[in-house]
């Protein structure tokens, strides 16, 4: 994962770089700042492929003789399918509506987006699916 | 010519980066943009007042207050840390007593980092209300009030955002009744997101409280 973290960690080199030219030849504050958060924005990433990348075994992406097929196995946990996403959305949309139209609606809607992130999170915890 | 070999071992999940880290990692550095806007609009709005020759802080700050929760977030982190350590050697709840700290598991470090972060957001709930009682400083008395409330109740919630993430993580330990990689994934992803709202507090901390 070398070439990927490499690429973001150039990216908050040149930020890094324009940061420093851009307050020499503006001092304004605004992009000065917005320019050191880009550098972070980059440095996130880029540290934490790097980070990552030392302690994993190389991937067939990282082979330039890999294959398609060396990359089979397990990829993580995927929802085969689910309602509580939907109902977490409606909730959160009366509770933004609420905003404009009350708070006894805002209050409904927090309350119901509280109980649908609850189902979401518990979703693979409890009934069939309880381990 | 190159032929694929037949006999290809299923990769585990642990030889590949985890995509719910991936995302969270991702999710994070957009994050660091939304507070990018906060701290540009904050600068912005400072050096346009000093421009006009207005004091800087327009209110009176109590560091010693803010300097004390600062250390109650930092070691926060700390002891999220001890928690990822305990999940990584798949320790869940504690191994002896409750006063035995190194026996320590997942459950009594977050626990820990839970009243930490709470600590922090009350004690900021309570220097808001000194500034708007005593000095009369809100969200709509000055360019000052509403840049100051803006950015601290922006990492408010995210705080309060973290703390609701810790009950739910807790309450999985407890729904589940083995270990799984999940729980340890969903441990490490919020000590990720802990360790992000830290972070951005020294910066907030600094531009708020130091650079006069």
């Amino acid at each position: 994962m070398k070439v990927e973290s490499y690429l973001f960690l150039g990216c908050a080199t040149f930020f890094g770089a324009s940061d420093v030219v851009y307050w020499y030849f503006s001092h304004d504050p605004t992009g000065t700042t917005a320019l050191a958060l880009a550098v972070c924005l980059a440095f996130l990433v880029g540290f934490y492929l790097l980070f990552t990348g030392r302690r994993l075994p190389e991937r067939p992406e990282d082979n330039p003789d890999g294959e398609i097929d060396e990359g089979v196995g397990e990829l993580g946990f995927f929802s085969p399918h689910s309602w509580w996403p939907l109902f977490v959305g409606l909730a959160a949309a009366t509770a933004a509506l609420g905003v404009a139209v009350g708070w006894w609606l805002f209050l409904i809607g927090m309350l119901a987006t509280l109980l649908a992130v609850i189902g979401f999170v518990f979703e693979y915890y409890r009934g069939h699916y309880a381990h | 010519m190159v032929t694929a070999s037949t006999e290809v071992t299923p990769r585990g999940i642990t030889s590949r980066p985890n995509l719910v880290s991936v995302g969270t990692i991702i999710w994070l550095s957009s994050e660091l943009m939304f507070f990018a806007a906060l701290f540009a609009m904050y600068y912005t709005i400072r050096s346009v007042d000093k421009g006009l020759g207005q004091p800087w802080p327009q209110a009176h700050l109590d560091l010693r207050l803010a300097t004390i929760n600062t250390i109650v977030l930092l070691l926060s982190s700390v002891t999220c840390q001890m928690g990822v350590f305990a999940v990584e050697r798949h320790q869940i709840r504690r191994g002896g007593r409750i006063w035995n700290v190194p026996g320590w598991g997942l459950r009594e470090w977050y626990v820990l980092t839970f009243f930490m972060g709470l600590y922090f957001d009350l004690g900021q709930g309570w220097e808001w209300l000194s500034l708007i009682h005593d000095q009369h400083v809100t969200v709509a008395s000055s360019n000052y009030g509403s840049v100051f409330y803006l950015t601290e109740g922006f990492h408010g919630l995210h705080v309060a955002g973290g703390l609701v993430a810790f009950l739910f993580l807790l309450g999985r330990t407890f729904a589940a009744k083995r270990f799984t990689l999940e729980q340890q994934t969903s441990a490490i992803v919020v000590s990720y997101y802990w360790h992000f709202v830290d972070v951005v507090w020294i910066g907030l901390f600094t531009t708020i409280y130091l650079i006069h």
